[in-house]
């Protein structure tokens, strides 16, 4: 057991300068804060950089996180992530990305010149079995050497950022919302984490297995099969997605509005939703583009290279939304699980109804995929659609949805009192071992 | 009647029964129904009914269920590649730094971090230990966990109450009331915390008590669910049955190609399942 009735970790070491490394399994979100700043973290000092060693076979060249930054061609680009279903699995390929990142970082503003003297916070996914939180413990402490270190939920840090509703009291730096519920719609998946005062609520947590790259995989499934191979083009699906999809409001009459008809009863389809994606070259054309469609014989022609340079294009109609229609759908793909919002629904069944109106009044919607036109707008709608009006539903998308959770952390680094609260120094973990920084962590020690 | 079943190409096409459709608002037989006046399109629609019911006969019902285990476990194969995170058949070796860092890539500075460092094993690995153990000994990380915490208690959807204004009523009033109570972990109530009757369940229009302090210690505390039992679960049976779509373009999949029970929209998407994709060719 653990020495008792030690209400508050020593002083004497928390540093000034804290690294908010919010560790995703597509991008690492990063940066520093200051304790006691005057001002509010800014977005700018937040890096996002590519949490991948990336391969090209074209050039031969192996890129680490952000010297994907220089890459030219992403033809046939293959990736390795440190970070597996979301969980910090290989730490052999994220040293070199960190390395790379903050050891290593020349004039980025991201170098860490005294990790002894920096705090750091390193986000997790929830959940994660024993032995990976163990040797995040192990690696922080004993490999990278930072002098304080707190492991957290990422949703956690969420609940420290700036609210995004209207009209809510600006709260201090380090105070979390009160209540809140946060939709992580990451790229390996979707967690629904219900956060009391900034601490998870686990026994409501819920994950669905929906994420980005769900969706970038069943684009490029669908487009290889209908039209274009795509299979080895990860980079490239990724890129389209971000560019055209978007979350329909109504699904059966979007689906009706691009459906060609039978031979016996043609459709007019409507061209709104079509599109044509112009695929990159990766020489004279260096990115995807998509522009209207355009069903003339004179572009036929051109796909063709008849009149003009020769152009690889794509079109994509019911692909534009069917694909992010999976988030709330999973069923679309044989999936068991609930979507979004039958999700949403478990974590409250989870809590007493007495709670549910504090929680279902503060949604706060984060990651990449929310990004995508219309979702917040299409969770908010069924989310209220399923839930008796008396319920006030506010479902609100942060400034950067993307950086929402490393801000929380930056906002937090500010305020020493909460800091101490939180974090281990790397004398306490030599002195108490790692079962004691883990039950700390938990919150399951410090009464 | 000899004229129905001609206008398919090709025999191995089943109309989706009605009663299935039903269900699904939006399903594609509402718009098929608009074109019903054209008696081409009626003769169609007789046709694929008849079809049904003469080719579903001719299964056994160890076909059927075969197939369906097949397109399960293709289902599930599917679900797999599309989750999965790294490049497959692409060894990426680890660059050395050049300067800086803690030397080479798998180095390791202690014992402990040498070990994690040179580790092969897979998330799946992880997982797999941690169930082991938690199925031998009851614990995880010496902290008992129940397995299926998260689909131990099922409880009852909303149900349309007029009871949430009332609340808000409540707790807005109360926001400003002093003296909050004090949880651990200086955790304070931002509410009275509730008396804890348990008797509203009686009470049909009665506001929602407000958790206890014990019920919302008991919240913040408790372990983290098992990544198994944090799975989001599967929708109540009274959900509407899966969509399905057509293979081809994407559009409500009313037809099933009885070799390979893939959907398809049309005749002239059918043609094209037939022709380049339909699994009789790889089976
Ligand atoms: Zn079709
Ligand atoms: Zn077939």
């Amino acid at each position: 057991m653990p020495r008792q009735k030690q209400s508050k970790p020593p002083a004497a070491g928390l540093a000034t300068k804290t690294l908010i490394l919010d560790n995703g399994a597509h991008t690492i979100k990063a940066g520093y804060s200051l304790l006691n700043a005057t001002s509010p973290p800014s977005l700018d000092n937040c890096h996002v950089i590519p949490n991948t060693i990336a391969r090209s076979q074209r050039d031969k060249r192996t890129y680490v996180g952000s010297e994907l930054d220089e890459c030219q061609d992403f033809g046939e680009l293959a990736f390795k992530r440190p970070v597996e279903k979301g969980f910090l699995v290989n730490w052999e390929s994220e040293k070199a990305i960190w390395e790379h990142e903050f050891f290593n970082a020349g004039n980025t503003g991201l170098q860490c010149e005294a990790p002894e003297e920096t705090n750091l916070i390193l986000t997790e996914a929830l959940s994660a079995p024993i032995a990976l939180q163990r040797h995040c413990d192990e690696m922080v402490f004993e490999e990278f050497g930072f002098g304080n270190y707190w492991r957290a939920v990422a949703p956690s840090l969420s609940a420290y950022g700036a609210s995004p509703f209207k009209g809510d009291a600006e709260r201090p730096m380090g105070t979390p919302m009160e209540c809140a519920i946060v939709v992580d719609v990451g790229y390996s998946h979707t967690t629904t984490t219900p956060l009391f005062q900034g601490k998870p609520l686990h026994s409501a947590c819920r994950r669905l297995e929906i994420g980005g790259k769900t969706l970038t995989n069943q684009l490029k499934d669908l487009v290889s099969m209908r039209q274009f191979e795509l299979r080895k083009e990860d980079w490239m699906a990724n890129q389209i997605k971000e560019d055209v999809c978007f979350v329909s409001q109504n699904f059966e009459q979007d689906l009706e509005r691009v459906w060609k008809g039978g031979s016996k009863d043609p459709r007019v389809v409507d061209h709104s939703i079509v599109v044509d994606y112009v695929l990159p070259d990766y020489e004279s054309i260096k990115r995807g583009f998509a522009r209207p469609h355009d069903p003339s014989f004179n572009a036929r022609k051109r796909q063709l290279g008849i009149g003009g340079p020769r152009e690889d294009l794509v079109v994509l109609a019911n692909e534009r939304f069917t694909v992010p229609e999976l988030v709330f759908t999973p069923s679309d793909i044989g999936m068991q699980s609930e979507g979004l919002v039958g999700t949403i629904l478990q974590s409250l069944e989870a809590l007493p109804k007495g709670l549910w109106q504090a929680f279902l009044a503060n949604v706060v919607v984060v990651g990449g995929t929310s990004r995508l036109p219309g979702f917040v707008e299409r969770l908010e709608a069924d989310l209220r659609t399923k839930l008796p009006e008396e319920y006030a539903v506010r479902v609100g998308l942060p400034e950067d949805p993307v950086k929402h959770a490393w801000t929380g952390g930056a906002r937090l680094a500010q305020n020493e009192e909460a800091m101490k609260q939180l974090v281990v120094s790397k004398q306490e973990y030599m002195e108490n071992g790692d079962v004691w920084v883990r039950r700390k962590f938990a919150g399951k020690l410090g009464r | 009647m000899a004229e129905g079943p001609l206008r398919f190409r090709t025999p191995h096409i089943e109309e989706i029964p009605t009663t299935h459709s039903r269900h699904q608002p939006g399903f594609a037989w509402v718009t098929v129904k608009k074109d019903a006046a054209d008696p081409s399109k009626a003769a169609f629609e007789v046709a694929g009914k008849k079809r049904a019911r003469t080719t579903g006969l001719g299964q056994t019902e160890a076909q059927r269920e075969a197939l369906s285990a097949r397109q399960q476990r293709e289902i599930e194969r599917r679900i797999r590649d599309l989750n999965s995170d790294n490049a497959r058949d692409v060894n990426i070796p680890i660059p050395k730094q050049t300067s800086g860092g803690s030397g080479g890539a798998k180095a390791g500075k202690t014992s402990n971090t040498k070990k994690i460092l040179s580790s092969g094993k897979e998330f799946k690995h992880y997982l797999d230990d941690e169930e082991a153990e938690l199925a031998r000994t009851g614990k995880i990380d010496g902290l008992e966990r129940d397995p299926d915490a998260a689909v131990a208690q099922p409880v009852q959807r909303a149900t349309k109450m007029p009871i949430a204004r009332r609340i808000q009523r409540e707790q807005s009033s109360m926001s400003g009331s002093p003296g909050p109570a004090t949880l651990a972990h200086g955790l304070t109530l931002p509410f009275e915390p509730g008396a804890g009757t348990g008797d509203e369940e009686h009470d049909f229009d009665a506001v929602p008590r407000l958790p206890t302090m014990e019920e919302m210690q008991a919240l913040v505390d408790a372990p983290p669910l098992t990544y198994n039992a944090a799975r989001s679960a599967p929708g109540p049976a009274s959900a509407p049955p899966a969509r399905v779509f057509c293979q081809t373009c994407g559009y409500w999949g009313r037809f099933k190609c009885l070799k390979c029970g893939e959907r398809t929209c049309s005749v002239e998407c059918e043609a094209v399942h037939v022709a380049d994709r339909c699994l009789k060719f790889y089976a």
